[in-house]
This record gives structure tokens, C-alpha cells and sequence, in this order.
């Protein structure tokens, strides 16, 4: 894994969050700072208007004759920050100790009442202007803009500095809480961390986040899964080994007795009798294989099989075999349907039944095969007149290495497993009966239809 | 000397016994448990040849059984069943040697040979009485130094007597020791033997207890 790619979620978090909270913090102070500005001008602006107004009242009844100019004493020492001019008939009557001689606002354009922002001397003022009822009273009220940016400015800074200094120690919690948060993953990890390589319990569930249960689930599942089929493989080696010794044994058995033999004949019937175990060993091989593939849950290449076709070959592959045992072998089929399903699975799992039926039947015996079709299902029906199963016996067939107590003849266990496995492979069903008409043991073999034949 | 075998299938059980044969056992050969263990009851036989997985009686349980049933007869289980767990039990309930399938033959002959002279408390292969030493193994038998040559029913005899010296053992006896089934015994074919040896070997080696049978005294005679 490249160890640049990965990141800390810790981190990854721990960033979001602050990121998300300077984001909130920066919002509500240009919230704030709109806020109270709007709120500041309309307050000072009413002042100003108020002002304006007393001043204009206070001219139309007091400053009534022609009077020079006279300067307002500036009473305090806030007082330079705001100023004020009254003009009678375009003369400067009244005004405060900090104002010019010419009006606030140029009249260049006419005399106009409202609220302006004019430049005097580097220095900002808001002015306020108006006139009185015959228009010869004309007054300016000017307050310096920077006092009213001052006055924000400390709102904002009373209300923003406890955040301000609130944002390291949350920085800290922020990171202690997701720390702590994202435990249960870092025990997890340490827990899977600390498991020997071929462990495969499962990881214990208490303890852990809901949001890491699907997650531990799925390992279990597959800590499951791995177990399983390990546990088969090991069965199936174990078994495997077990079963091989036989047919060896018997190859070593009969090479020796063969070696110290002195009479030639029986000499040959040892090398025969050597020669047959090797068969028997070859066999249990092929066997083993089908089945180690057939576990291997390789699914088959599945096509539309003529079950009818199929048989008869098998059928046929084996009639030699009867007949070097004198039975009978015979072959049935009615109307078929085709079973879908892979061709040489079910051509290993018909001859698997019909050589069974020959095996362990006696000579003279009578083994009838058939195919076929009821109620939408194709039937493969393997019969013989042969001895049957007890009913522990037939419990236990497909038990790998199951061999029926008592039989001479050399099986090697795995034929019913081999059919079993490829029964349930095709999803077939599977019963093992006594035949009523011939005596011994009758298997039916059943699958849905596919579509019909052509 | 003979032994039983006990084995389910066909080419083991058909090669043991002829492979056995070969070495100079008389083999009875069984192919289930409950065959086995009646054999096993009622003939006195040297050792047993005892497949585990055997059909209608497990060889495990006619172990069991023999041995409740107060059989000494030295068992070695022969199975294709190798665990570690199953050799201990076989041992536990009363086998006196566990060998997994495949066995060379010879070993299996060897193995038979030291449990039949362990169960005659006999420490060494080569048995000897007096001036006669019998080689088990070698099928050889030694006067004086010098080979005697006996036939295989005279030697099996002569081992016979040798493994159980200071006992009176019947005709019946001996009989059951030296032939399997179907062989057919002549009524006087002990006698026969047991003249023969004595011609071979000295008249004073083997002694007659009149109505009873004959006995192979271990202590040294004057």
C-alpha cells in the first residue's frame, strides 16, 4: 500500500470541524459588522435630523435679525467631533466652533436636504441639511464618519474576542473529543493488528461503533467463509491421505508376495492382483480430482443436456462391464425433457450410479436404467436386483469414504459424495428407494425441466 | 505358527495371507469383526492381524472384547487410520503394536515374531534349549552348531514346544497351533512330527506324558 496516499481520519476531521467553525465565526462577524452598522446609522442619522430640526426651530424664533456670524463655544472635548452651520438668507448666522464659513455641503447644484458624506480637510463628516418653513434658514449638522467606525468597531470587538479567543482551547477539545470519538476504530485496528495470521474467529462485536458494525460483519463473514472452506480442505486431504493407503498397501502387499513366490502361477496372480490394486489406486485419484474440482465450486458451463442421450452413452460405456459380470443392463427411456446443467458433470454423476448398480450387484443380477418425465421434471432412475442398503447404510451414503460394510468389492467411498455434490451443483434431488420390482436398490434422480426438447 | 487376520478388503487380505504364508505363517483369514472375534475365541492362536475399519464389528470393539473376555493373544492393529489419538486408544485398549497401512511385509513378519516371543516371555529372536537354538526369522534350527534340516510342519512344531517349554501341550493343542482351517490333519501326523524330531535331534529333548500330551522341559537333564 503507498504509504503517501493514506490520511489520518482523526486529522481529516479535526481539520473539517475547525474549518467549519472559523467559516461560522467569520459569517457572524460580517454579520454582526452589517448588522450594527445599519442599526448605528439609522440611530446617529435620527440624531442628526433631530439636531437639524432644533437648530432650525431655534433660528426661526431667536436668531430673528440680521445677526453676524456667531461661534457656538465648544463645551466638552468631544465636542470637535461633530459641527454644525445655520445660514439666514444665504449667511452663515450660526455655527460651531469647529465648522468652516462655507457650507458643509457645496451648493453648487442647488440646495438639496438629506443626509450626504463629504470630504473637509481629510477628514470624513456625515452632514445632515435642511431648511426651515420659508427656505431662508438653511442648516448643516456634519458628525465625523470615524466616530460612528469606531463605535462599530468596539461592538464587534466585544462581541467577536471571546470567540476569538475561544477558537484555540475548541481547537483542542475539538481534537480530544474526535480523538476520543474514533477510538472504537483505533482498538479495532489494534485488536485485528494483534491476531495471529491464521486466526480466523471471529471479531468480537461489543465495543465498536454502529457505523463499523456492517464493516466487521462482512470481515466476520469472511473470516467464516476462509474457516470453512479450509476446514473442508483440511477434512479433504486428511481423508484423501487415509483412503490413498489402502489401495497402496494392497500395491505393496501383492508386489512382495509376488517377489517371494516361487510358483510361477501363483506369481502371475500376485502381479494380476498388484496390477488391480493399481487400478483401484488410478480410480480413487480420478475420483478424488472430480471431487476436489467439484468443491472447488468451479460453477460448470451449464447448457440445455438431453438427459435421454446422455444416459444411453453412459449406458453404453458400461455395457461391457455387465456383461464380463453376466447382468443385465438395461436401458429405458420415455419422452424427455432437456435438463439444463453441464454435460460431463452429469455424465459423471449417471455413470457414477449405473457402475455402483453393476458393482455391487451379483453376478446375473438385473440392472435397469431409465429416464423419464412427470409433472414438468426429467427422472434418471438407476435400478438393480441387487442386495439394497440397510437404512443406516443408505443414512450414511454420500458420507465421503463411506463404504458399505461388507461389500467385496473394491469402491472407493467417493462415488456418492462425487453424486451428491453434483446433485446439488444442478439443484437435482436425490432418493434412494428399494425397488419394488426388482428387489434391490432404486435411485431416482430428478430436475426441473428446461425448455422442451427440440 | 498361526495367525489370524482379520482385514475387509479383498487384495490386502488376499496378499497378507499369501505374503505371510511365504514367511512361515499358517494365516485363517476373516473379513468382518464379528468373524474375528469368534475366531479369535475359540482357537489359540499366536498373534492377530487386526484391521480397524471392519465391517458389522469395528476392530476396535473386538479388541475390547477379547480382552474383557480375559484373550492374551498379542494383537497388532493394522489400519490405514494414522492420528496420533487413535494409535494411543488402539495401544490403551489392548494392542500390542499399531503399524499404519502400507507395511512391508517382511516388518510385518518381524513385528508378529517379536509379539509371539514377547507373549512367550522369550527376550531374544533365537530360542535356544540346551544345545538346539531355532531361529524364528531365518526358519533354521541348530545342534550342537551344526543346521538340522526339518520340514516346515517339524519346525513349526519344535517352535511350538519351544516358546511354551515346561508345559504339557495336547495333541489337540498342537494340532490347533500348527494347521489352519481346512487342512486336513492325519490323526497320527503329531506323532509322526514329534518321532521325526526326536530322530533329528535326540530322543531326550522331547518328552511323552502318557494320556496327556508332550512337554519340552527347559531345565538341563543329567
Amino acid at each position: 500500500m503507498n504509504q503517501r496516499q493514506l490520511y489520518s481520519l482523526q486529522g481529516r476531521l479535526i481539520t473539517l470541524i475547525l474549518a467549519v467553525v472559523a467559516s461560522v465565526w467569520l459569517v457572524t462577524a460580517a454579520m454582526t459588522w452589517f448588522d450594527a452598522r445599519h442599526e448605528l446609522d439609522e440611530l446617529l442619522d435620527s440624531h442628526l435630523a433631530q439636531a437639524a430640526a432644533l437648530l432650525v426651530v431655534q433660528q426661526a424664533h431667536e436668531i430673528d435679525g440680521d445677526g453676524e456670524g456667531v461661534d457656538a463655544p465648544s463645551l466638552h472635548r468631544y465636542a470637535p467631533k461633530v459641527t454644525f452651520q445655520v445660514f439666514h438668507e444665504g449667511r452663515l448666522a450660526l455655527r460651531s466652533a469647529n465648522a468652516p464659513a462655507v457650507p458643509l455641503v457645496e451648493r453648487d447644484k442647488g440646495f438639496k436636504t438629506g443626509f450626504a458624506t463629504v470630504q473637509i480637510g481629510g477628514v470624513t463628516w456625515r452632514v445632515f441639511a435642511t431648511h426651515g418653513g420659508e427656505r431662508d434658514v438653511q442648516v448643516y449638522v456634519g458628525e465625523q464618519a470615524s466616530s460612528r467606525a469606531s463605535i462599530l468597531w468596539a461592538v464587534l470587538r466585544s462581541t467577536m474576542w471571546p470567540i476569538g479567543l475561544a477558537l484555540p482551547l475548541l481547537a483542542i477539545a475539538v481534537w480530544w473529543a474526535v480523538y476520543q470519538g474514533v477510538a472504537p476504530m483505533r482498538r479495532l485496528g489494534r485488536a485485528l493488528a494483534e491476531r495471529p495470521a491464521q486466526a480466523l474467529h471471529p471479531v468480537k462485536l461489543e465495543g465498536i461503533a454502529s457505523e463499523m458494525v456492517p464493516m466487521v460483519n462482512a470481515l466476520n463473514g469472511l473470516f467464516e467463509r476462509i474457516g470453512t472452506l479450509l476446514e473442508s480442505e483440511r477434512r479433504f486431504t486428511a481423508d484423501a491421505a487415509h483412503e490413498l493407503r489402502t489401495p497402496i498397501a494392497a500395491i505393496r502387499v501383492q508386489a512382495q508376495v509376488a517377489l517371494g513366490e516361487a510358483d510361477d502361477a501363483l506369481r502371475r496372480g500376485a502381479l494380476q492382483r498388484t496390477l488391480d490394486a493399481c487400478d483401484r489406486a488410478t480410480r480413487l485419484v480420478e475420483q478424488l480430482l472430480t471431487l476436489a474440482r467439484l468443491e472447488a465450486n468451479a460453477t460448470p458451463t451449464m447448457a440445455e443436456i438431453d438427459l435421454r442421450a446422455l444416459v444411453q452413452q453412459v449406458v453404453a460405456e458400461l455395457a461391457p462391464k455387465a456383461i464380463g459380470k453376466n447382468q443385465s443392463l438395461e436401458f429405458e427411456a420415455t419422452e424427455s425433457c432437456n435438463l439444463p446443467g453441464s454435460e460431463a458433470l452429469l455424465a459423471v454423476l449417471a455413470r457414477n450410479l449405473v457402475d455402483n448398480a453393476l458393482r455391487y450387484s451379483p453376478q446375473f443380477a438385473r440392472v435397469r436404467v431409465g429416464v423419464q418425465q412427470h409433472s414438468g421434471r426429467v427422472v434418471l432412475i438407476v435400478e438393480d436386483s441387487g442386495p439394497g442398503l440397510a437404512e443406516a447404510d443408505a443414512r450414511r451414503l454420500g458420507e465421503r469414504f463411506f463404504r458399505v460394510p461388507g461389500s467385496s468389492e473394491s469402491g472407493s467411498g467417493l462415488g456418492w459424495s462425487i453424486v451428491r455434490r453434483i446433485a446439488a451443483v444442478h439443484q437435482l434431488e436425490i432418493e434412494v428407494d428399494r425397488s419394488a420390482e426388482l428387489g434391490g436398490l432404486a435411485v431416482r434422480v430428478s430436475g426441473r425441466c428446461g425448455h422442451q426438447a427440440v | 505358527m498361526r495367525i489370524l487376520l482379520a482385514e475387509d478388503d479383498p487384495l490386502i487380505g488376499e496378499g497378507l495371507r499369501a505374503g505371510l504364508r511365504q514367511l512361515g505363517f499358517h494365516v485363517d483369514w476373516v473379513r468382518d469383526g464379528g468373524a474375528a472375534e469368534r475366531e479369535l475365541r475359540a482357537h489359540p492362536y499366536a498373534a492377530a492381524v487386526l484391521d480397524l475399519g471392519l465391517p458389522l464389528k469395528d476392530g476396535m470393539e473386538v479388541l475390547i472384547e477379547i480382552r474383557r473376555a480375559g484373550n492374551a493373544v498379542p494383537v497388532l492393529v493394522l489400519t490405514a487410520r494414522d492420528a496420533v489419538p487413535d494409535r494411543i486408544r488402539g495401544l490403551d485398549i489392548g494392542a500390542d503394536d499399531y503399524v499404519v497401512k502400507p507395511v512391508d511385509l517382511h516388518e510385518l513378519a518381524a513385528r508378529l515374531r517379536a509379539l509371539i516371543r514377547r507373549a512367550h516371555g522369550q527376550p531374544q529372536e533365537r530360542l535356544r534349549i540346551n544345545d538346539v537354538v531355532l531361529d524364528p526369522a531365518a526358519r533354521s534350527v541348530e545342534l550342537e552348531g551344526d543346521s538340522v534340516a526339518l520340514s516346515a510342519r517339524e519346525f513349526d512344531l519344535l517352535h511350538v514346544l519351544m516358546l511354551n517349554t515346561d508345559q504339557v501341550l495336547s495333541r489337540e493343542q498342537l494340532e490347533q497351533h500348527l494347521y489352519s482351517w481346512g487342512q486336513e490333519v492325519e490323526s497320527n501326523a503329531i506323532e509322526v512330527h514329534i518321532h521325526n524330531l526326536r530322530r533329528k535331534l535326540g530322543s531326550a529333548l522331547i518328552r511323552t506324558v502318557r494320556g496327556v500330551g508332550y512337554i519340552l522341559p527347559r531345565a538341563p537333564k543329567k
